[in-house]
């Protein structure tokens, strides 16, 4: 996965050089390990600063929103699908795009291999193929990537992109997956208060940072409902109740929307695992409408359109 | 327990339901008082906003009837 | 009437029970009583064929419990004489009774019932509050049979030769409803002649109704229904599909009986002097559908032939469209405008609420303590005034209200009654006399929803009320006064093709007063029809189409565009501006209402030899060779139809509606060109609807042959030395015959055109069969849910000429109630974007039904939505799905709601 950064730099440089684009947009080495930073590349010469590696979780269509100019931008299968997503939603052009699709081999939980070291801290991390060697000042331990995947990762079917200009690299056969929604499985066999007692504990450290919200590319409104006044949809303590509000909405906003790139889990600075509300919807959205999203320009999500043959079962 | 009161807070179609409820007046249907309508022009007004807002009011129940 | 709130009270006090005719007679009503629970007026009336009094002369009893004085029982009968300049008949139909019929039992065993009956037994409003049960017992059925044909197709027993219809399709419909009610573990089973699902989307319906909820479907006339000594069940003795005779028992038989006509209306028709058909249905021609043999009267619905809603509504408005032809110089020679009072702007005022408190005599006041309610009212914020009445909505209260509003200068209202449905117009219009804005109103409903339900509870139904009054005394202080803009609306009309729809339509249009701009896409006006040869009734279509086109060519107020399409269309309803394309010239024609009359097309077989073998033709080249008097036709010796080529298949599964009629009709021609010639007719069902089912049966008097087969195992044709192989599994002869035909003509599909740019143009959907879709399949099947815009003819669904003029005319009949108008009222309950908000993420313009939303083109929020007042609904579907906080839906606002849930 470590040998994409040559050809990364090599087309961006080509794209900005021959202005195909005027600006690059991918990842480059973070300041601390495991933390690869987005980075927007508008000068041909500075196209070395890009960098790639299994620690490239932000999604990267965040940084498309509304913007004007031409625009490189690297794309892993999720991030490809949020770019469709943002395309359909009119949030930018397909003709302001060239999108350098990478078939991705899934990122690394970074706190997975925290906990691994038993949270020692981490100077270095290099990758090898299908391992990783994560280096610090009294340890130098060696990981099997697979084992250390994101959870959204693992159970990911979309990891070629789905829509590109060029691809570096070759796509390669989606993996398959058994019983991917096993977790949400799980809380919908539990009984309502376990339910209710399962929800309150996992949000109960939230600090309504909103980051989840701030990673996630579908979140781009000029005022959040979080934010509004009049009416006020939320309080902006951190009662339970609101930030179990806040929580609901924002999975609900993601509906049939959502491609489970896992950027909102991985910016949670308190480990929440936000993803459960989402996933929920997620599998609704397919087993009700056959839809994941951002697989198509053509169709917009099934919530936003009526057909006569919409799953009424509810209705009683 | 046998004193608790659920409430209920209702959405109603103006179309359909809200003349549902309106019929079942007429037809002296007698059912629990435990409702609290809302008349909406259409039930795809309630957004989930409404439901979660209910709730935060203390209903038990909501109920988007359309 | 005026007096009358509909408290019920007449009707509890009446003494007196009669079968109630709604229920048909399966309960008992009082001789005071309201109709049906849905009645509008909701009004209560005395039955004077069983009210004590007006038997005997005394009893009075509602009289004297009537709370509002509304009972006169000295009204007498008046005779009225109404000078008209046309008149349309819409008298219905009888249901044919089944008692005449001794073998079904009907009169005698109560678990025979008709489907009337149990269309009542299935409804909530019925007799058992829609629990499927049956009359003997009350027990619930496991097994429901339904007998097909009861009263229908039948010259045998009832005399009715006709098919009626309707009775397929609704028992389908019952024994699903059925299967919804009382689980799916309920058996429902069919007995049916021919399957006649030939409505739109009809035959999907059938096939759900098979495959996804066991219905069973039993091809076989049923003769007789046999009781069960000691018990409640009967049995049903039948011949099934091989011949073999069997029976199976049930706990209730459904007879699906038939639409005849009343010997009162026979009467009626002898009276005015029309003439009626054979089936004493009133006759009408195929090229003028609602038109009776009398000028100036017409005909709607089932007195002119057994049909279903949709129909009944087409031709309702089509009537309405001939006698709109016949009166459009009188038009708004009797309107009188309303003057009002100028309103008063309270824009930015402290709210000063007014809550009246309505005691409706004891319906309210007998459960809810109202003058409690009331105080409760006067602690709420902002509440200026509070008052109870005995009843809020008497003239005389109105005036109290007026005045009391001016005195104590309110600028809200909260009316505490019974429901704003029936009395919300009331109370606003007090409130306009007074200069207030009508949407700073509220009203809630502690009658009908609280009051009426609550009777044994007047504790909790007195704190509901004052919940009810708290929160809408919450939303009314939130509430603005809204403005209802008025439209200039175009009064020219453009009609999308000129085929017989198009040209129907665009007549109509003109006879009303309209000027009208016709588009055929080809060089000549005709459409389809200028391939076909005469209709089942026998008349030359091309002597009635040419007149057709004549009177268009010959119309001042018809411009034609031939060898034109569109290629763009801009506006809204009233204020339409299309771009029309001939050749290359472009013309920008404006109008205020569109009519899409695009038609459909032959489909062109892909098997059966067709193309391959030059004896094998489809319907539209059998008939050119009936126009061109074909010599060889003479000479076949043995013709052959195939039905449903294309239609009723996986891939297709619509029925083209017309093809078994067409295929019997040009059978009859060729017997009448040689009558010794062998004709067989291989089918599926035959779908000779209404009277069509006379040729039907002539065809079968004349010789032909008629076979079925089956969609799994369709006929063979092959070609052996040149002679033309037809092979098919016969099922009653259980052998498989082969037919040497000199000729084969394929009953083939109808299909759409999928006009996706005109879908696009107009922002009106296509099903997925490629046809429009209407704005209702039942009550609104002529025009579209996006105003302004009209269909008919085949771009809806396949039908024949009658149906496609019919259709033709309600298009423009409805297009009429739009243009008549001259100007649109737009709503004042209409969604609308704060484009601050707005994140353009379209999803308003991709929900919304009526194309209200789209993006701003140009300015500081370009790209941004905007909601177009004129065509919004007010549903506030997109308010709901807005992410954004945008949008918000005026009188129904985001903080109105959620002020009234901030005090559930």
């Amino acid at each position: 996965m470590v040998t994409y950064t040559d050809e990364i730099r090599k087309t961006a440089k080509k794209l900005l050089e021959d202005k195909t684009v005027d600006v690059f947009i991918g990842y480059k080495k973070g300041t601390v390990p495991m933390m690869n930073e987005p980075v927007l590349v508008s000068d041909a010469d500075k196209a070395d600063t890009l960098y790639w590696d299994s620690f490239c979780g932000l999604n990267l269509c965040n940084y498309l929103t509304k913007r004007t100019d031409r625009i490189g931008i690297l794309a892993t299968g999720c991030n490809s699908r949020n770019i469709v997503t943002h395309i359909i939603e009119n949030q930018i052009k397909r003709d302001q795009l060239y999108i350098v699709g990478i078939p991705c081999t899934g990122m690394i939980d970074h706190r997975a291999v925290l906990r691994a070291v038993k949270e020692r801290e981490i100077l270095e991390v290099t990758e090898n193929g299908d391992s990783f060697t994560v280096k610090g000042n009294d340890f130098n331990e060696t990981f099997d990537k697979k084992e250390y995947l994101q959870a959204n990762c693992k159970t990911c079917t979309h990891r070629n992109p789905v829509e590109y200009d060029e691809v570096i690299g070759t796509p390669f056969e989606e993996q398959e997956v058994s019983e991917a929604y096993r977790d949400v499985e799980k809380i919908k066999g539990m009984a309502s208060d376990k339910k209710w007692d399962f929800f309150t504990q996992m949000i109960s450290n939230c600090i309504r940072c909103y980051a989840c919200r701030n990673a996630c590319p579908l979140c781009y409104c000029p005022t959040c409902f979080v934010d509004e006044s009049g009416p006020q949809w939320v309080g902006k303590s951190i009662d339970p109740t609101d930030t179990m509000t806040f929580h609901i909405l924002r999975a609900y906003h993601c509906a049939g929307r959502c491609t489970d790139c896992g950027a909102c889990e991985r910016a949670c600075p308190v480990g929440i695992p936000v993803r459960q509300f989402t996933r929920k919807l997620n599998k609704d959205v397919f087993d009700l409408f056959k839809w994941e999203a951002g697989l198509s320009l053509d169709e917009r999500p099934p919530l936003d359109v009526y057909r006569p043959d919409d799953y009424n079962d509810f209705i009683r | 327990m046998t004193d608790w009161e659920p409430k209920i807070t209702t959405f109603l179609c103006n179309w359909c339901s809200y003349g549902a409820a309106d019929l079942a007046g007429v037809s002296r249907l007698q059912y629990p008082p435990d409702f609290r309508v809302i008349r909406v022009p259409c039930s795809g007004r309630v957004s989930p906003k409404f439901i979660l807002a209910a709730f935060r009011h203390g209903s038990d129940g909501v109920w988007v009837s359309g | 009437m005026d007096k009358c709130i509909a408290c019920g009270l007449c009707a509890e006090k009446c003494p007196k029970k009669v079968d109630d005719l709604y229920n048909e007679n399966l309960i008992k009503r009082k001789a005071a009583y309201v109709e049906y629970a849905q009645a509008v007026p909701l009004k209560y009336a005395i039955d004077k064929d069983n009210c004590i009094y007006f038997k005997k002369g005394k009893c009075r009893a509602c009289e004297k419990f009537c709370p509002t004085d509304a009972i006169n029982l000295e009204e007498k009968e008046e005779e009225l004489s109404i000078h008209a300049g046309a008149i349309i008949l819409a008298p219905g139909f009888t249901a044919f009774d089944p008692s005449e019929y001794l073998t079904y039992k009907y009169a005698k065993h109560p678990n025979v019932v008709t489907s009337f009956e149990f269309e009542r037994i299935l409804s909530a409003t019925g007799p058992f509050q829609g629990h499927l049960v049956r009359p003997s017992d009350h027990k619930e059925p496991k097994k429901i049979a339904w007998l097909q044909c009861i009263g229908s197709r039948d010259i045998n027993q009832c005399d009715t030769g006709y098919c009626s219809s309707v009775c397929c399709m609704y028992a389908i419909k019952e024994a699903v409803v059925a299967k919804e009610h009382a689980g799916s573990d309920l058996d429902c089973a069919i007995f049916f002649m021919d399957m006649r699902t030939h409505g739109k989307d009809f035959d999907r319906y059938y096939d759900d109704a098979k495959e996804k909820n066991g219905v069973r479907f039993i091809r076989s006339r049923v003769p007789t229904i046999e009781s069960v000594e000691g018990s409640d069940e009967l049995i049903i003795p039948y011949v099934n599909e091989n011949g073999d005779i069997s029976e199976e028992s049930f706990d209730m038989v459904v007879l699906s009986v038939g639409l005849k006509t009343s010997p009162e209306l026979i009467a009626l028709a002898e009276k005015l002097g029309i003439d009626l058909t054979e089936g004493k249905l009133c006759q009408t021609a195929s090229f003028h559908p609602v038109s009776t043999s009398k000028e100036g009267i017409y005909v709607c619905g089932a007195f002119a032939g057994p049909k279903d809603i949709p129909q009944s509504v087409i031709e309702a408005s089509s009537a309405a469209a001939k006698a709109g032809a016949c009166l459009s110089v009188s038009r708004n020679t009797m309107t009188r405008e309303k003057k009002v009072p100028e309103e008063k702007n309270v824009t930015g005022d402290r709210p000063r609420i007014g809550v009246f408190v309505c005691q409706c005599g004891i319906n309210i006041g007998g459960v809810v303590d109202v003058p409690g309610v009331r105080d409760y009212a006067e602690s709420l914020p902002f509440v200026e005034y509070v008052t109870d009445n005995l009843f809020s909505c008497s003239t005389d209260t109105q005036d109290i209200m007026a005045q009391v509003i001016k005195e104590n200068n309110l600028n809200r209202i909260v009316v505490a009654a019974c429901t704003p449905k029936t009395h919300e117009p009331l109370f606003q219009e007090t409130l306009i006399s007074v200069g207030l804005n009508k949407y700073l109103f509220e009203m809630t409903n502690i009658r009908n929803q609280d009051s009426w339900v609550h009777k044994d509870e007047p504790d909790m139904a007195t704190q509901k009320a004052k919940d009810l009054v708290r929160m809408a005394v919450a939303k009314v202080a939130l509430v603005e006064p809204l403005v209802e803009p008025e439209l200039d609306v175009d009064e020219r009309a453009l009609v999308i093709g000129g085929g017989i729809s198009g040209m129907a339509s665009a007549k109509s249009l003109s006879d009303q007063g309209y000027n009208v701009d016709i588009v055929e896409r080809s060089a000549q006006l005709g459409g389809m029809a200028l391939n076909l040869f005469r209709t089942w009734k026998g008349e030359d279509i091309q002597k009635n189409l040419s007149e057709l086109i004549e009177s268009i060519e010959t119309d001042s107020n018809i411009k034609i565009h031939l060898d034109t399409e569109l290629s763009s269309v801009e506006g809204f309803v009233g204020n339409f501006k299309t771009t029309l394309n001939s050749n290359g010239k472009q013309e920008v024609v404006e109008h205020g209402i569109a009519v899409i009359a695009t038609g459909a097309n032959e489909s062109r077989p892909d098997e059966y030899l067709y193309g391959e073998d030059s004896r094998v033709v489809t319907h539209l080249e059998l008939d050119q060779m009936f126009m061109n008097n074909d010599p060889s036709l003479k000479d076949i010796k043995t013709a052959v139809f195939i039905q449903c080529v294309g239609s009723r298949e996986p891939d297709r599964p619509y029925c083209s509606k017309v093809c078994c009629t067409h295929s019997i009709e040009s059978a009859l021609y060729l017997k009448e060109l040689n009558p010794n010639m062998n004709i067989y007719v291989l089918y599926r069902d035959i779908r000779t609807y209404g009277e069509r089912e006379y040729i039907y049966r002539k065809a079968r008097l004349a010789g032909i042959m008629f076979i079925r087969f089956s969609v799994d195992e369709k006929p063979k044709v092959s070609k052996d030395n040149d002679v033309l192989k037809i092979e098919l599994w016969d099922p009653i002869l259980e052998e498989t015959v082969v037919i040497k035909a000199d000729l084969l003509a394929l009953a083939s599909a109808i299909v759409s055109y999928k006009d996706e740019k005109l879908a696009q143009f107009f922002k009106v959907p296509l099903n997925e069969d490629g046809f429009f879709v209407e704005k209702h399949a039942k009550l609104g099947p002529s025009e579209f849910a996006t105003d302004g815009v009209f269909l008919c003819g085949m771009a809806h669904y396949p039908k024949p000429i009658d149906e496609s003029i019919a259709q033709a005319l309600a298009a423009s009949s409805r297009a009429v109630t739009l243009l008549a108008k001259k100007t649109i009222h737009v709503g004042g309950t209409v969604a609308e974007v704060n484009p601050l908000f707005c994140s353009s993420c379209g999803v308003c313009v991709s929900i919304c039904p009526y194309s209200a939303p789209s993006f701003i083109e140009e300015g500081p929020f370009t790209g941004r939505a905007e909601v177009n007042p004129v065509l919004c609904k007010g549903c506030g579907l997109c308010v709901a799905s807005c992410r954004s906080g945008a949008l918000n839906l005026k009188g129904f606002g985001e903080g109105q709601l959620m002020a009234m849930i901030n005090q559930i």
